[in-house]
């Protein structure tokens, strides 16, 4: 199945194909599972048109998502109002949700190489490591440095 | 799982950036004179902005001009401390 653009292998758990994006890891996933209520054992086959839908909405743009209402527990000295008044609502600020502000795919990486970009720019030591091909926070080079090599340049892709 | 260290940058909230409170901050930003300093660990904070530093790198002190982008950064940042490697050909053999 693919959801946009990235192929998640269908007989995969739901919390396991997720992190075939660039930008969820296992954590991620799990909590991106939970809360577009996907239990933790469905895989990728099993999930029924709205899920999909509900998924794809969610991670083309997290930070547009609707917000969730928060839970909050009463307090162990909590006596509940007799039931002829309402019930008063607790005034309490929403955390912060954590899951709308992930970034995902193209843009975390345009992110990446803004950071890079300015660390160059402003000409400090990690862009220079980063332009010079070498590994950026005191590793060794006398011999391999390999992944630096590999990776590091001031517009890197992966 | 969130990355709350990397905005911190691995130091508690309740103590701040840390910084040296140079004495001669006015005087340097009006006279265009640049502040010799050996603390390269300090933060450079907003009102360094269009000050001149000499950074010491070990060895000698490397001019730097604060700019805007540069406000978080540490002043070490832009002194660097190691020389590349070139080689000699020796004349005596």
């Amino acid at each position: 199945m693919h959801i946009l653009g990235v192929l998640l292998p269908d007989n995969q758990l739901v919390k396991h194909a997720l992190t075939h994006f660039y930008g969820i890891g296992k954590k991620t996933s799990q909590r991106l599972c939970a809360r577009v209520q996907i239990h933790d054992r469905c895989r990728m086959r099993n999930l029924n048109q709205s899920q999909v839908t509900a998924l794809t909405a969610f991670l083309s743009s997290p930070a547009n998502s609707p917000p969730v209402a928060p839970h909050v527990l009463a307090a162990p000295t909590y006596v509940p109002p007799p039931l002829s008044q309402p019930v008063p609502q607790p005034e309490v600020a929403p955390p912060v949700d954590r899951l709308r502000e992930i970034k995902i795919e193209s843009d975390l990486r345009r992110q990446m190489r803004e950071n890079i970009a300015h660390q160059r720019m402003i000409g400090s030591y990690v862009g220079r490591r980063h332009a010079m091909h070498l590994p950026v926070r005191g590793q060794n080079t006398q011999s391999n440095a390999r992944t630096a090599r590999k990776l590091n340049r001031v517009e890197r892709y992966n | 799982m969130w990355p709350t260290a990397v905005v911190q940058g691995g130091r508690s909230a309740w103590k701040g950036p840390f910084f040296v409170a140079f004495p001669n901050l006015k005087h340097a930003l009006e006279n265009n004179i640049a502040i010799k300093t050996q603390a390269r660990a300090c933060t450079i904070l907003p009102n360094f902005i269009g000050i001149r530093f000499m950074v010491h790198n070990g060895k000698d002190y490397i001019p730097v001009t604060v700019t805007q982008d540069m406000v978080g950064h540490k002043l070490g940042e832009f002194a660097i401390t190691r020389k590349r490697f070139t080689y000699k050909q020796t004349k005596n053999k």
